[in-house]
This record gives C-alpha cells, structure tokens and sequence, in this order.
C-alpha cells in the first residue's frame, strides 16, 4: 500500500523539475547591470547591524544604561559566552563573490567599480572588526571565494585563527588602502561609507586594540593563548595609539563634519538634534539609515511617553538613574542628583525638573526625565503622593492615571510604578536619545525613520584625546577633550586622567553601542560589573518622584524623590573573566579543527 | 474527505507502528563519580550557574565535542556515562587553583571513583562560622599554597538556601588588603531585610585570587 503511494507522488509526466528557476539569477545576469549591482551592495549594507542597536530595545537593558519595564521581570545576572557574537563568514564569502563579479564587470565607469570596490572592502572591514572585538582573532580569507566540489581536499579550506593583533592590523591597513578610493563627500544621510567613514574604523580599530595591549597586560593574569589568538603585546600598544591618533586627526581636520552647534542658546536640544534629527546633519559620518515605506525601525514606538504615545506600544525599556547620575553638573563633577540632605531629609523641589537644574545638557538631550518636555509637553512621571502622617511622610500610590477627590494626580500614566505591569515606566526615566518626533513614528503602521549612527564627528575626537593621553601627550588630550565637553555646554577641564576619557565617553556615547565594548577594551568591565548585590553601579536603580499633597505644609505641592531599586532587575550585573572574550563555538571546529579555543572555554 | 481521513489516520499509524529497532540502545548507567582534592580534601567551590566545570573527552569519534561535567559547591561530580575510555580534564583557566590541565585516563566499568587533584591558589582551614543576633562572626585560617598568588578579597556569604557563593547569597561583604593569616572577620546584617525574614540561614568564606574566575569557599555551616 505504502509502496503504491510512493510510486505515485514521484511519477510525474511534464518536465516540471527540468526548467531553469525564474527566481534566481545567475552571476552573469547581475554583474551585467548597474543596477543589480547596487541592490546587492544594499543587502550587504542591510546584514550588518550588530551589537546595541535601536531596532531591539531590549539590548539596552543588558548593561548598565536602561532597564526593562514591561511584562516579566528581567532576571540578568551573568552575561552569556556568545553575548554579541559575530561570526559571518557567508556574508565574507559573499562579500568575495561581489568583490570579484564587480572587478570583471563591463558595465561599471572605474569610478563607480572604484566606489563599489571600496564599500564592499570597508563593509568586509566592519565585519572583521565585529568578530575581533567579540572574539579575538578569526580566520583572514582575503579575497579567496571559496568553492567546494565534492572530492576535493577540504583541509585547504580550513584557515587557522589569526592573532589579535594581526586581525586588528588587517582591518587598519584595509581601511587605509580604500580610502582614497571611496567619495570624500558625505552620503545622503550618512548611510553609505566615505573615506571618512573607512578612517573613523581605522581609529576605532587602532585604539581599541592599543587599549587592549596596554590594559590586558597590567591585570594580574593577562587574558591570552599562547598562539596570540587572544591578547596583544605590550609593545604593540604605542604604535596602535600612534595609529588612531592620526587617523582620528585627519578626520578632524577633513573640515566635512563638526562637533554640531547649531542651536547655541539651547544645549540639550542642540545634543538631540546632533544625534537624532538627519536634516543638516554636520555631526554624524557613517549610520544605518531607516526610510519609509519598508525600512523602519520600532525604538520610538516601543520606548515612547504614555502620555504621548499614539498606539498600543509605549515604555518598553526605561533608563536608569546610574546612568543618570554620571552625568555632570555644569560645574561640578559629581552628577548625584540631590534628593536626601545631610541630615538624611529631603530635599523639596518646587518642580520635578528643577532636580536636574545645571545638570549636563547632554543628559536633556539623552534622556526624558520628570518634568521635561518632549514633543512641546512635559512628560508627567509621578510615582505618587506624600503625605504627613504620624510625624512621617507616608507614600500613596494608584492605578495609573487615577485621581484623588481633590482631582490630584496620585501615579501618572506614565509612572514609575514597582508592578509587572506593561507599557508603563519602572525606572524613572524615558529615552529620548533616538527617540523620533515626527508624527505617527510610534505607529506600528508607520514605525520610524530613526537613522543609528555608527561613526560620528566627537568619537573622532576623543579617540584622539584617549591616543594622545596614553601617548603622554596630555596637552592635547587636554584641548581634545574640552572640545567635545565645550559643545556639550560644560566647564573645561584643567587637567586630564584615564578616568576623564572613561567617563566622557560613558555619558556622549550612551545607547550608541559604546559602552560595552569601551569596558572589555579597557579591562574594567569586571570591575564596574562586579555582580555584588546592592553595588552602586552593578545593580540597576531608578528614581521614583512624589508629589507632596499635606494642604497646610510649608512643603505642599513640592516634590521630592526616593532613589529605589529597580525591582524589574533584582539581580547586579555579573561580568566574569570568561566573557572578555566569546566563546568559540565547537560546531565551527567540527568544521574546522584548525580553530583553537578562547580562554576559560 | 471522509476517506482521505481514514487514510491518513493508516498511514499515521503505521509510521508509529514501523520504528526500527537498530537505532535504538539502552541509556547509559555506568557512574564516574569523584571530587575535587587537595592533599586528599575536597575543594569548596561554587555550584551554582554551571561555574565550575570538568571536562570529559573520548577517542576514536570524529568529531571531539567534550562533555562537561559541572562540580558540586562540595567538590563532589558525577556524570552518567557509557563503559570506555575516557579523557578527564579541568576546563582552561577555571577554578580557584593553577591551570595544568593534566590530563587524567579513566577506564569506566560500571562504577568508577576519581580524584582530581589540583593544586589551589589558597585553602580555608579550621573555619567556625557563628551568629551572634544579627552579626555573623567568621574565624578561619587562610593558608598560602602558591606562594605567588595575591589574595583580591575575601567575602563572608550568607545565603537562605544551601547554595552559598558569590552570586548566591542574601547578605555579602568584601574585605580586602588582607594578608593569608588566622582571621576573625564579621558581618552586621541587623539592616538586612532578607536576613529577618529568611527561615534559614547558611553562611560561608570565600577567598578570591587575583586573576582567578572562581573563589575557594569553606564550607557550608547552617546557621539558622
């Protein structure tokens, strides 16, 4: 029976297996047009969104910059072995394949091969770079397209690990050889590579591997393999610093991009707008670009207001007040936000916003907090009411929205509250940072035309202040750094440290796909991470604003605020040695036994 | 319809019905248990989130995945094998004690003991660990093994469960720039909320080597 069913569903009588396939087209057809050349550039330029991006909210939550607010609880303690892990070699191949197709096409201009060329080589560029940071050394292909006929000795395909050092080298002298093949001019909306964009990846490769030299070796047991798969000579760390400093510089002196500064009265709003408004932009040299219809992303319709969100989503992730809290003061470097006096009361605001009076106006420009406007209205966060009851203040807190007889606000719909509750703030704090004002952009119909920038004008110079530091160039790092806090609307700084660098970077490069690597480079993640309950900067907190409701109290209608753990995050953050380096995954070396391990695996 | 459904519900029956037995064998019951020692003791360790891990290799296949074997917060494993030979290693730089990764042949027949033995950066000896109202009083002796080793700190750990280590744990404090020594250290906990609410209390010392991923923990006394 099974047999007669068989022997009917495989005769056939048409030669419907024979034909030639109408939906894939052969080499041939798509190196002979211009235009099938460019949309396959555009599927490259589509598969290398890596690391923190915009498009999931939730990676901001992992580290120590945001904290989920919606649905269950977030129970991170330890970060995972393939956390971020790059490992794409069909994209390299296919990268090969269109290198190669592009070089023998007849109908490209050498100018457009020339740009073709140096895209896809700055894209390869940008994938190895991916793999380093995450793993150490990976195989070096070169231009090889790889092709295997059955038969054939596979042993020849099989490429060891490069060194650290050697990939590191690679991505650098890759980048130096297209740059003067690629445009100079800026692209429409940065969303194609330049030769600045191919500069910003050599500093940022220089540095990081320079960084990487220097720090591993001064910890206590240096994170290496004995082939150099994983950690950098000592002595290499000069020239890398050496390396990014230059290519850093000539950025700065293209005179195609600034550090933006087109709305000097309004310092925060200016910080936005450098970051997240496309039109005019001088700041921003390489993003990944978003365009409607077809291309948009969901971080404005996950993360937006409840009081301004226009659809179902809204408050997905919240920002948390550690990061808040690094932020400085215009003039004064301890950005703790004053909520307890010395005595151990509070401190009574007038207005939820005055707490954030004199901050650093990068922070209104990174982030939605109580009191501060967004779209032309304040965005009300109010966790509840005080009020004075037995000679102390006693907390009242409601559904979110609801008000008291009095008609006074008790918990705004926006929060911060401590339930599981979705779409309603538990930290404190919105983003605004990549937070898109155009309307309808939280729509899940629309979504939004937010761009992601990769590479942009003040990573240049502070990649120069941090070369010229670690050089002993201090005067420069000096002028360097006060460049990029001058913009920012804060004191200078009279003298310059490592830390300075650490900081500076933590605070103009939050939500930017930073903050993770800057720490691993640097060899400080497990100790900022340091997995101890209640730790200052491994646990997540948030701040939670009152509003005063004792008619009769010198202190009525003020507002004060309780600093609270985050109770959506119970645990701390928990880097441990092992996650310097990802793990190599024992499926590649059952393809590959030339792959050696990373430490700790 | 109707008869196509029939057909089906055959044709379901019958791939159930028309396993073949070559496939198939009998799940492992062989047991290789062990511990691991140092000068015959076993090691305190963290059991929890897979932290310390062995790692088990077998000739003569094709591909060479490890099984790895995860160790008990007692120093105690045990994995459930197929009769054969097979490789035991520690996994690379993990554990509180000197990577050599020696590796270790077992030939398992049924049931097989093994000692690892390893030589640790410290050990905790002579450890009586008491409360005393809300404050837990720890004296225990930290004896050197590797003379170049640093000590990075050493944590007094109380947890409301029998899992005691560096990530579980309801009160925890660090103490640092301490020399390996008799030491009397203590925690107050009287401000901790856990603590007054925990039915049980376990407590442990840990002791953290500079440049070592695990702490070498005493072990485990219940204190309520």
């Amino acid at each position: 029976m099974a047999l007669a069913i068989m022997l009917f569903s495989f005769s056939s009588c048409s030669d419907f297996l024979d034909r030639d396939p109408d939906t894939i087209l052969s080499e041939d057809e798509v190196f002979g047009d211009a235009i099938m050349i460019k949309s396959v550039l555009s599927n490259f330029y589509g598969r290398i969104t890596w690391g923190q991006h915009i498009d999931d909210t939730y990676l901001y939550t992992i580290l120590d910059e945001a904290s989920k607010s919606d649905g269950g609880p977030d129970n991170r303690q330890e970060f995972e072995n393939d956390r971020w892990r790059v490992y794409d070699y069909t994209l390299l191949r296919n990268l090969n394949q269109f290198l190669k197709g592009v070089r023998a096409s007849t109908v490209l201009d050498d100018k457009t091969r020339d740009q073709l060329e140096g895209e896809a080589r700055f894209i390869r560029a940008w994938l190895y770079f991916n793999m380093v940071r995450g793993m150490g050394g990976m195989p070096i292909v070169g231009d090889e397209v790889f092709d295997y006929t059955p038969g054939m000795d596979i042993t020849t395909m099989q490429y060891p690990r490069s060194t650290e050092a050697d990939l590191y080298e690679y991505i650098i002298s890759e980048c130096e050889a297209i740059k003067n093949i690629l445009p100079t001019e800026p692209s429409v909306n940065a969303a194609r590579a330049t030769k600045w964009a191919a500069l910003m990846l050599k500093a940022r490769a220089a540095v990081y591997a320079g960084s990487i030299a220097n720090y591993n070796n001064k910890m206590s047991a240096p994170i290496q393999t004995p082939g150099g798969e994983v950690g950098i000579p000592a002595n290499l760390a000069k020239g890398f610093y050496e390396t990014a400093l230059l290519a850093a510089e000539e950025v700065i002196n293209s005179g195609q991009y600034e550090l933006q500064l087109s709305k000097p009265d309004d310092r925060g709003r200016n910080f936005y707008e450098a970051l997240s408004v496309k039109e005019n932009n001088k700041e921003v040299i390489w993003a990944r670009d978003y365009k409607y219809p077809g291309q948009t992303n969901g971080f404005t319709q996950a993360n937006i207001p409840p009081s301004h969100a226009e659809d179902i989503d809204r408050a997905y992730a919240g920002p948390i007040l550690n990061l808040v809290e690094d932020f400085e003061y215009i003039d004064d470097r301890d950005g703790q936000i004053r909520i307890k006096d010395a005595a151990g009361n509070y401190v009574y605001y007038n207005n939820p916003e005055d707490a954030f009076a004199n901050k650093d106006p990068r922070l209104w420009g990174s982030i939605i907090y109580p009191g501060a406007d967004f779209k032309g209205s304040p965005v009300v966060l109010q966790a509840g009411q005080k009020y004075w009851e037995n000679n102390e203040w006693k907390t009242l807190t409601s559904d979110p929205g609801r008000r008291d007889a009095n008609d006074i606000l008790i918990t705004s719909v926006n929060g911060p509250n401590m339930t599981n509750d979705q779409f309603i703030n538990k930290s404190g704090f919105f983003f605004r940072k990549f937070l898109d004002e155009t309307p309808s952009a939280s729509t899940r119909g629309r979504r939004s035309e937010m761009w992601f920038p990769r590479f942009r004008f003040a990573e240049a110079v502070l990649i120069a202040a941090e070369a010229s530091l670690e050089l002993g160039e201090s005067g420069k790092a000096l002028n360097y750094i006060n460049m990029v806090r001058g913009r920012a609307g804060i004191q200078n700084l009279e003298s310059i440290t490592f830390d300075d660098i650490v900081r500076e970077r933590r605070t103009e490069f939050a939500f930017e796909d930073h903050r993770y690597w800057d720490l691993k480079r640097w060899r400080l993640a497990h100790t900022v991470w340091n997995g101890i309950q209640d730790d200052p900067k491994a646990q997540q907190w948030g701040l939670f604003p009152y509003l005063i409701n004792q008619p009769g109290n010198e202190n009525h209608a003020k507002w004060v605020f309780e600093k609270v753990k985050i109770h959506m995050s119970p645990y701390p953050r928990y880097f441990q040695m092992r996650n310097y380096y990802n793990f190599i995954d024992q499926g590649w070396i059952n393809n590959n036994p030339k792959l050696v391990k990373n430490p700790y695996q | 319809m109707k008869r196509y459904k029939y057909f089906l519900i055959l044709m379901a029956v019958g791939t159930i019905l028309a396993a073949c037995g070559l496939d198939n064998y009998d799940a492992p019951d062989s047991i290789l248990s062990g511990k691991v020692t140092y000068k015959g003791e076993p090691l305190g360790l963290r059991g929890t989130g897979e932290a310390v891990q062995l790692q088990l290799y077998q000739d003569g296949y094709e591909l060479r995945d490890n099984i790895p074997v995860y160790v008990k917060q007692d120093g105690n494993f045990q994995a459930r094998l197929f009769d054969g030979e097979y490789k035991l290693v520690t996994r690379n730089q993990n554990g509180p004690w000197v990577n050599e990764r020696d590796t270790i042949v077992i030939n398992l027949r049924g049931t097989t003991s093994v000692e690892v033995e390893v030589t640790p950066y410290f050990t905790i000896s002579n450890e009586t660990i008491s409360l005393n109202g809300a404050v837990m009083n720890a004296s225990f002796e930290v004896n050197q093994i590797v003379n170049t080793a640093e000590m990075d700190y050493i944590s007094l750990l109380v947890s409301k469960t029998s899992f005691v280590d560096d990530v579980s744990y309801i009160a925890r404090k660090d103490f640092r720039d301490l020399q390996p020594d008799k030491l009397s250290l203590s925690m107050d906990m009287s401000e901790n909320g856990d603590f007054a609410a925990a039915k049980y209390l376990y407590a442990r010392v840990g002791v953290r080597t500079k440049g070592a991923d695990q702490a070498v923990y005493s072990k485990i006394v219940q204190l309520r």
